[in-house]
């Protein structure tokens, strides 16, 4: 079999198999975050339940260019996982995930809710808290084997967290914010969200907001997969360091007030100074003697 | 200063039992003293209306000559003021809730 | 002249448990104003006075608010007993305060809760709510309904506590305090509940003053008022000091509410060490004439009640003036200039109790 046969393969294998183990890690996700909180919670299968009641909604929208935004969220959220997990380039992987969260953003500016604009406004902070944590990743990625092709770095012998022990708890760090989990979940979140209705998505509904869980699955996925580069030597213990992670995460969320987002901004930047530049200079100089 | 000050508490909490219970499927366990609704042992009452004048959301209905108690139960706040007045002590009050309904009355 | 925009806070808002409407004028994130609107959940109890007989008023008081419900009738029971007048046995008064307290235990472990929910602190708010509850069983087994306690009449109270089931009570509460103060330890140490609660929605003792505010509110600001110390019921025989913080903010206002906690329990052990025998009710004959002004402490600060009587069976005027209702003029003062995302906290720290305020 060729090269490229394996990779329409895997990509295949993302498409189909991405939304439905991102759905079981969300019912994973509510189950143990119940059992956190002395309940019982859903069965496992609860996000899927959701999403196919949200698909049989009458489809409303405030505005019609939002399900074309959303459309277009979901599209590329698809598109970065699909490159990612083809191997290919990661900056263009990770342009692409900012465009999704971009388009998501347009979609949430376009209905006039209040709500759903100052979601919108802190989606943009936090994307701008999180996006240089997530370029000094892929940069440390690139200094440390040579390539921004996630196929070489996967392929790469030496353990990567070897070389990138700060970038990958900045990027853990940062995980909080793109898992929409306290105590960085400003924009919006699982549940109802107390200070701004439901944020982003207050205007959502039915199929629309479907696509956004569906995309957010895909997106979590993803997600996880670069938490996997950076244990990619061994293959079963990058799986399982990232639902660790994801453990991690809940915990995380279970154990923290939201904070705001001066202080989600000023810490993000602050990890991303500190621990991200501080290992991107170390293996900089080290592998360049 | 102390960061994940809950962790220790919601791990713990992991392999504990659940705080809640599945409600329909394991019953309620009531106390003795839980004023659930109010039962009437028609062979003992007298009709005298007692129950009927006290009642704040008049809920009970009482017709001496037909010799006819009734109680509209989603009126009844369950206060068990009628339990007290009650002459002939025919009313008591169950300590189970009443049972749902699907229509009003 | 930066642009402004009015974002509506409620009627129906997640953190919001009962409906009160804020018109929130915003610069950006910041509040410039907040313009409330209440009416939403107006029953028209004191016009009820005219129907129903003075001893049924109680129930009707208790049912004025299902967090504050054993006070209230407590404290209608009081302003009749002061009409007719009657003298309350020793032992139904103590029953009282220790009914009472249980009442404040389980309303501040249900504000602690919603209010972790108010700062987005989930599986904090769900623990409260799991203490809360054992205290829910706990007055179920003593009086007979969970939130509606329906054991306070005119005269005395309902029904007796058998004093093994007090020891009970006791030792129950000892176990409660351990877990509660493993959960409030939270709020009051925790990094990131801190960062929400502390400098937020300041109000100066002098504000305090001025604007009128009750109970915790005011008592966060470092004024040392509490009804309590009035000596009804079986307070003039039990120790106690006003729970008092000075810094004036949301945190000095969870501090209260947190130490209050504790003082009831330890309120409640010196009732039950202390209550003599004897019995709980008297018979209650004639009609009330005159007027009675009554004031007790609530969870949320002192209600007071105004009745008036002509010598029917009827009272001719029952007026309530709830604590909510006396708090919410600072809660306007704290709201101005605050971030949008501490308005929900600020909302919360007072302790809104709509249904109370609009009866």
């Amino acid at each position: 079999m060729t090269t490229t046969a394996i990779t329409a393969i895997i990509v295949i294998l993302y498409l189909i198999g991405a939304p439905i183990l991102g759905g079981i890690l969300a019912g994973l996700d509510r189950i143990i975050t119940a059992r956190m909180q002395g309940r019982y919670g859903p069965p496992v299968w609860q996000p899927f339940y959701d999403v196919l009641k949200l698909m049989s909604k009458e489809k409303a929208a405030v505005n019609k260019t939002q399900n074309f935004y959303v459309f277009c969220f979901l599209l590329f959220m698809i598109f970065t996982g699909a490159v990612f997990f083809a191997g290919g380039d990661l900056l263009l992987v990770l342009f692409a995930l900012t465009l999704a969260s971009i388009f998501l953003v347009l979609g949430a500016f376009s209905s006039n809710s209040p709500y759903s604009f100052i979601g919108a406004e802190r989606e943009l902070i936090q994307t701008m808290a999180y996006e240089p944590m997530v370029l000094i990743t892929a940069a440390g990625m690139y200094l440390a084997t040579k390539s921004f092709f996630v196929a070489d770095i996967a392929a790469f012998s030496t353990p990567l967290i070897y070389y990138l022990p700060g970038i990958f708890i900045g990027f853990v760090y940062i995980l909080t914010i793109k898992f929409r989990k306290s105590p960085f979940d400003l924009s919006t979140s699982h549940h109802a969200h107390q200070e701004l209705v439901k944020g982003l998505t207050t205007e959502f509904s039915g199929p629309t907001l479907a696509m956004i869980e569906i995309a957010h699955w895909y997106e979590n996925i993803f997600l996880l997969g670069i938490v996997y580069l950076f244990f990619a030597f061994n293959p079963l213990l990058g799986v399982i360091v990232a639902l660790l992670t994801y453990f991690l995460e809940i915990l995380i969320d279970n154990s923290n007030a939201r904070v705001t987002w001066q202080l989600t901004m000023k810490s993000a930047w602050i990890v991303a100074a500190t621990l991200g530049m501080a290992n991107l200079i170390i293996v900089f100089f080290k592998l360049s003697v | 200063m102390a960061f994940l000050k809950l962790a220790g508490t919601v791990t713990k909490r992991m392999g504990m039992k659940s705080a809640c219970y599945m409600y329909p499927v394991v019953a309620r366990e009531f106390t003795k003293t839980t004023r659930g609704h109010v039962e009437l042992d028609s062979a003992d009452c007298i009709y005298c209306g007692l129950c009927q004048r006290k009642c704040p959301t008049k809920a009970i209905e009482v017709n001496r000559q037909e010799k006819n108690w009734t109680i509209q139960p989603l009126r009844c706040i369950v206060c068990s003021g009628c339990v007290d007045v009650c002459p002939k002590k025919c009313l008591r009050m169950e300590n189970t809730y009443s049972s749902s309904v699907t229509s009003k009355f | 002249m930066s642009k402004r925009t009015i974002i509506p806070f409620g009627p129906q808002h997640p953190v919001l448990p009962e409906p009160i409407h804020l018109d929130l004028v915003l610069e950006d994130e910041k509040v410039v104003q907040a313009i409330p609107r209440i009416g939403y959940v107006h029953r028209g109890l004191e016009k009820l006075v005219e129907k129903q007989e003075y001893a049924n008023m109680v129930y009707v008081a208790e049912r004025i608010c299902g967090i504050c419900s054993f006070i209230h009738a407590q404290t209608c029971s009081q302003a009749i007993e002061d009409l007719l007048p009657i003298e309350v046995p020793e032992r139904a008064l103590y029953l009282r305060t220790i009914w009472a307290e249980m009442s404040r235990t389980h309303s501040h472990l249900l504000w602690l809760g919603l209010m972790a929910d108010a700062f987005g602190f989930e599986a904090l708010f769900m623990h409260c709510w799991r203490l809360r509850e054992k205290i829910l069983d706990m007055v179920e087994d003593t009086a007979g309904g969970r939130v509606i306690f329906g054991s306070c009449k005119v005269g005395g109270v309902r029904v007796d506590i058998e004093d093994a089931k007090l020891k009970d009570i006791v030792i129950q509460y000892n176990d409660l305090e351990k877990e509660i103060k493993e959960i409030t330890d939270v709020f009051v140490e925790d990094y990131s509940v801190k960062h929400r609660l502390v400098d937020v929605g300041v109000m100066s003792k002098e504000d305090a003053h001025v604007l009128g505010a009750v109970g915790p509110t005011m008592r966060g600001s470092g004024v040392a008022k509490d009804m309590r110390t009035l000596g009804y019921a079986a307070y003039k025989y039990l120790k106690f000091e006003p729970v008092v913080e000075t810094a004036g903010d949301c945190y000095a206002r969870t501090k209260v509410r947190i130490r209050e906690v504790f003082q009831s329990i330890d309120l409640i052990r010196q009732a039950v060490a202390q209550i003599p025998g004897g019995p709980i009710a008297v018979k209650v004959t004639g009609n009330p004439t005159g007027s009675s002004f009554q004031c007790v402490e609530q969870a949320r600060g002192d209600v007071a009640y105004y009745l008036k009587a002509n010598g029917t069976k009827n009272l001719e005027r029952f007026r309530v003036r709830t604590p909510t209702f006396a708090n919410i003029p600072p809660l306007l003062k704290m709201l101005g200039g605050c971030e949008l995302a501490d308005v929900p906290v600020i909302v919360l720290s007072i302790d809104p109790c709509i249904s109370c305020t609009e009866r």
